[in-house]
């Protein structure tokens, strides 16, 4: 069986790690050029309108601030879709991670490494349900996720008010926790930034070198075809959610070391934005075909538009439609894009 | 027998054994007076609001395509209708055609966007919910310098969209909840459009070859579901007086998760308008149900997911039984 | 035991048992939705003034809606609901008048005592036959907070709103701008979209921005304890602590020490503990005993908590109920 070509009929679909041919056309044709190409008028877009201030530090960093929490949890759920599957229920871990650890450290008193880990697992374990849930029935990722964002919305809630009597824990960090997770380098960027570079360059290695990549494509592609090609898709569907409970898990502990509270509600938002900065980096909600660099170029242009209506003399209410024009002007970029990389490719293999 | 393993195979049987789970849970589990879970009509209104959106979004989904920018159509028709009518005093016959006409456009924009080019419908519908969340802001302030507009409808736009019937509880939308239902289940089940549907939602380039005018279906398919839902805004601005810009976000998770609930599959091909309704009234007694127990209202949540969970692990195995079974004579199946 | 002894122990038991089951009051409180800082006091103090009312066999059960996407509809369905479920009582905050009024009306029409609190003031009581009002009212805690900042020098505001079209959110905001208009200054309301609500990092990114975008803006409103740390994180990151003062709505914990170390200029109480249990224990003892509280309007708030009162203050926030 060819590696790593997910569904061989349609034109649906692209293996991104095959094309290593250097030439320049080749470069061209890829559709993550489609996402960069996007992020490049995007951010000129608003350079222009934004001026100085939005080019300066405070402009990149403004961005990038956003970029790192909803990227580091965009990565997981690009590769749950280039599996097929959805995850919306991380919209509630983020918060469960956040409370979980609030409590340990700023209500039990117990030491921070704990803490963070203690939030960490219940994210992993919140993964763990919903891969058992998806790969033990017939269920639609879709939906178990729905349910198990309800459940886990509503045992944060109960025992948040049932063990603290409150919906919000604060929390002061010590002081090596938050220089590693709650910092701002010069008042401005994150330290989570440097985390979320660090995911990439780990799921990067998951998807394109490592075979748990090839993996990851064929389940996406076909899902019986890679089960019969041997490849323990149970196993690769279980790890995935796993990791994507572990980095919202993950963006909910550096909330809480950067804003020092954590609150039950919350977190919804990065629901759709995710999947928004995923689509827009060019991964199909059929499954089978992305890229990290895709998923990291996605994140960006998201981010970028998000923020910059702020640096803009737009009235703030226009952002919503600004970001839903983009996001289809980038997803029909893409689509262009993808359609001329596979007429070249075919063209290519027919001549 | 015969007729009993008939009925259980049908697509909706799984939906009405999940609307019985969910009754007996609360009536042994939470304590509810079954008497006054009837009584009341908050759960009925409410799965009448989420119902009249599910019907076109089951059909639509049915037909492999989902729709999730309804979330913030609901607001937009109720905000539409409550400018026009209460903000600038135009009669309500406007107020009401100003909704549907914003309907009809999202949904063609849609279902332009749909046919036109290869981006999956979940991601076109998730741009113009984004899109259309700012426009309905954006215009309320533009208008009305606020974002909650008051307005007060007469009596016959009341009467037939804003009532309050029984005594003073249910509202008129469940009369037109069962009305839509029936022209649905019509459609579906009985002309050649609700085979299109289905053929579509199997094998959209076979159907193509068929003959079916897939394109056309498609966009019409998604002005009934944009529609519909800023029917129901409309609906309520008259009954209420008043609209208000919102998200929508929560509306889009329980409208679909009443359609799935109803026995359509997310792949499309396969489901039912009676499963769909029925689904819908699940979901509304799962949701308000909860207020009628002793349970306090902090776990509300948690009942949802699991509630929702176990509906679901049932009505997938109903479904694989009813597929599964083959009928021992060579009767109808 | 003697058998006199016995038959008045049982006539006394059995007389309680009557008058208990015949008198007891089931109260149904409208409220937020549970997991809102806020209303999550509210709740408490609802549920420790129901304590009383289950040891004389009556309930409080709080309705809530599941978001504040419909606000007034959905909170009038759980007016008349509760009026289905049978209550004996009811208390319930008229958010949206023009959605919520007829509700209520049915409510006073079916002879069930009404107590509006947090919002309506004591108009809406009087419009609507309500034995009281009890609460703070939303724009006039905005205008505290924006003539408090106003006062103290700073006269350029921005009230921070991050789910336009709450009907409340815009009652603080208004306020709040005409509490600085009116000593002084001039307000104006930053609008965050939808998808930033619940957001921390949104919300201080979205005020960073603004903030440098607009350099003569010199306080700030934000409403609830998440956006009041996103935006405190967001007036850092530009550089413009000490510059910028911020006023909060409601407080917790980490509030308090954010006005203690000078972070926060101050918090707007509403007192919503008190809201929940004065609310059910006026309707309580009336339902029980006939009583009323002649004082029309019951203010809880708004009180403004700052450097010179946070330490009396704290010791409440640890209990959960300020």
């Amino acid at each position: 069986m060819p590696k790593n070509t997910g569904n061989v009929q349609t034109m649906s679909t692209h293996s991104s790690s095959e094309t290593k041919r250097g030439s320049l056309a080749a470069l061209a044709r890829r559709p993550e050029t489609g996402s960069l190409i996007g992020f490049i008028v995007v951010f000129t877009f608003f350079s222009i309108l934004g001026g100085s201030v939005f080019m300066g530090p405070a402009g990149w960093s403004s961005w990038l601030n956003i970029a790192a929490e909803v990227g580091i949890i965009a990565l997981p759920v690009g590769l749950l879709m280039i599996a097929g599957e959805f995850d919306i229920s991380v919209g509630s871990i983020v918060p469960a991670a956040s409370m979980t650890t609030a409590m340990m450290a700023g209500n039990y008193d117990l030491p921070a490494l704990v803490a963070i880990c203690g939030g960490l697992g219940v994210g992993v374990l919140i993964g763990f349900v919903n891969g058992f849930l998806v790969t033990r029935t017939s269920i639609p990722s879709l939906i178990v996720t729905i349910g198990v964002m309800f459940a886990v919305m509503g045992l944060t809630l109960g025992l948040a008010v049932l063990i603290k009597g409150s919906t919000s824990v604060s929390y002061v960090p010590a002081p090596l926790a938050k220089a590693m997770l709650g910092q701002f380098i010069n008042y401005m960027f994150n330290v989570s930034i440097f985390w979320w570079l660090g995911f990439v360059l780990i799921f990067f290695y998951i998807l394109h070198i490592s075979p748990i990549g090839n993996w990851i494509f064929a389940t996406g592609g076909d899902r019986q075809s890679a089960r019969n090609a041997g490849i323990p898709i149970n196993k690769v569907t279980i790890g995935l959610f796993m990791a994507s409970g572990f980095c919202a898990a993950f963006v909910g502990v550096v909330q809480v070391m950067t804003y020092q509270q954590a609150q039950v509600a919350g977190g919804q938002a990065f629901i759709f934005n995710s999947i928004m900065c995923v689509v827009i980096g060019g991964v199909l909600l059929t499954g089978g075909a992305g890229s990290i660099v895709g998923i990291l170029l996605g994140t960006m242009t998201f981010s970028v538009v998000n923020q910059g209506v702020f640096f803009v003399s737009f009235d703030p209410n226009i952002g919503s439609i600004i970001v839903g024009i983009l996001l289809l002007a980038a997803v029909l970029s893409n689509d262009t894009f993808r359609t001329l990389a596979f007429s070249a490719a075919t063209k290519k293999s027919r001549g | 027998m015969d007729l009993v393993s008939n009925l259980l195979r049908r697509p909706a049987a799984a939906s009405v054994l999940s609307l019985i789970g969910v009754l007996v849970f609360y009536v042994v589990f939470g304590g509810v007076d079954f008497g006054k879970l009837m009584n009341a009509a908050s759960w009925v209104n409410y799965a009448a609001r989420i119902g009249i959106v599910a019907l076109p979004i089951g059909l639509l989904m049915i037909s492999g395509e989902i729709d999730i920018s309804i979330g913030a159509m609901i607001p937009a028709g109720a905000m539409t209708t409550a400018i026009i009518s209460g903000y600038f005093e135009l009669p309500i016959i406007f107020g009401i055609l100003g909704a549907l006409l914003i309907g009809v456009l999202v949904g063609t924009i849609n279902g332009l966007l749909a046919v036109r080019t290869k981006v999956p419908t979940l991601i076109i519908t998730l741009a113009t919910l984004v899109g259309m969340q700012g426009v309905v802001l954006a215009g309320s302030k533009l208008f009305t310098g606020s974002a909650s507009v008051p307005l007060t409808a007469p009596e016959w736009a009341k009467t037939i969209f804003g009532q309050l019937m029984f005594g003073g509880s249910h509202q008129v939308v469940i009369v037109w909840w069962v009305i839509l239902a029936v022209i649905f289940w019509f459609v579906l089940h009985q002309t050649k459009y609700g085979n299109w549907i289905y053929a579509i939602g199997g094998d959209r380039e076979s159907a193509r070859n068929a003959g079916i005018p897939v394109n056309s279906m498609t966009i019409l398919l998604f002005i009934l579901t944009a529609t519909s839902a800023s029917f129901v805004g409309m609906c309520h601005a008259i009954l209420f007086n008043s609209a208000q810009v919102s998200g929508g976000m929560n509306d889009i998770f329980n409208i679909i998760v009443s359609v799935v609930v109803g026995g359509v599959l997310l792949t499309g091909g396969f489901g039912s308008i009676l499963g769909v309704f029925v689904g819908a009234l699940t979901f509304a007694v799962v949701n308000k149900g909860i207020d009628f127990t002793a349970i306090d209202r902090n776990w509300s949540n948690l009942i949802i997911g699991v509630m929702l969970v176990a509906a679901m692990l049932l009505n997938n195995t109903f479904r694989e039984m009813a597929l599964r079974y083959t009928p021992k004579k060579g009767g109808k199946s | 035991m003697n058998i006199v002894k016995l038959a008045k122990l049982m006539a006394v038991s059995a007389f309680s048992l009557v008058t208990t089951t015949v008198f007891a009051a089931d109260i149904f409180v409208i409220g937020g939705k549970p997991d809102d800082p806020f209303w999550s006091r509210v709740k408490k103090g609802a549920e420790d003034a129901g304590v009383v009312a289950a040891s004389q066999g009556g309930s409080v059960t709080w309705l809530g809606p599941q978001n504040y996407d419909n606000l007034g509809p959905d909170a009038a369905e759980l007016i008349r609901q509760a009026i289905d479920q049978g209550a004996d009582a009811i208390v319930g905050p008229d958010w949206v008048p023009e959605a919520m009024d007829p509700a209520f009306k049915a409510v006073v029409a079916a002879g069930i005592p009404l107590v509006i609190y947090n919002a309506g003031g004591i108009e809406a009581a009087d419009r609507l036959g309500a034995m009281n009002y009890v609460g703070a009212v939303d724009y006039k805690s905005g205008y505290a907070g924006g003539q408090y900042l106003a006062k103290a020098g700073q006269t350029n505001g921005a009230c921070i709103n991050t789910l336009p079209g709450a009907a409340n959110i815009e009652a603080f905001c208004n306020g709040f701008n005409d509490g600085m208009k009116e000593n002084g200054g001039s307000g104006s309301v930053l609008q965050l979209p939808a998808t930033a609500f619940g957001d921390s990092t949104a919300v201080a990114q979205a005020v960073r921005a603004h903030l440098l975008k607009n350099p003569r803006i010199n306080a700030m409103f934000a409403i609830g304890d998440q956006d009041t740390n996103a935006a405190i994180s967001g007036i850092q990151q530009a550089g413009k602590t000490g510059a910028v003062h911020i006023c909060g709505m409601n407080f917790n914990d980490s509030i308090l020490a954010n006005i203690k170390s000078g972070t926060q200029a101050c918090a707007i109480d509403q007192q919503g503990y008190q809201q929940g249990f004065f609310a059910v224990s006026i309707l309580n003892n009336h339902v029980m005993y006939g009583t009323t509280i002649p004082t029309r309007e019951i203010l809880t708030g708004p009180g403004v908590v700052d450097a010179s009162n946070v330490d009396l203050v704290m010791a409440g926030v640890k209990a959960g109920a300020r």
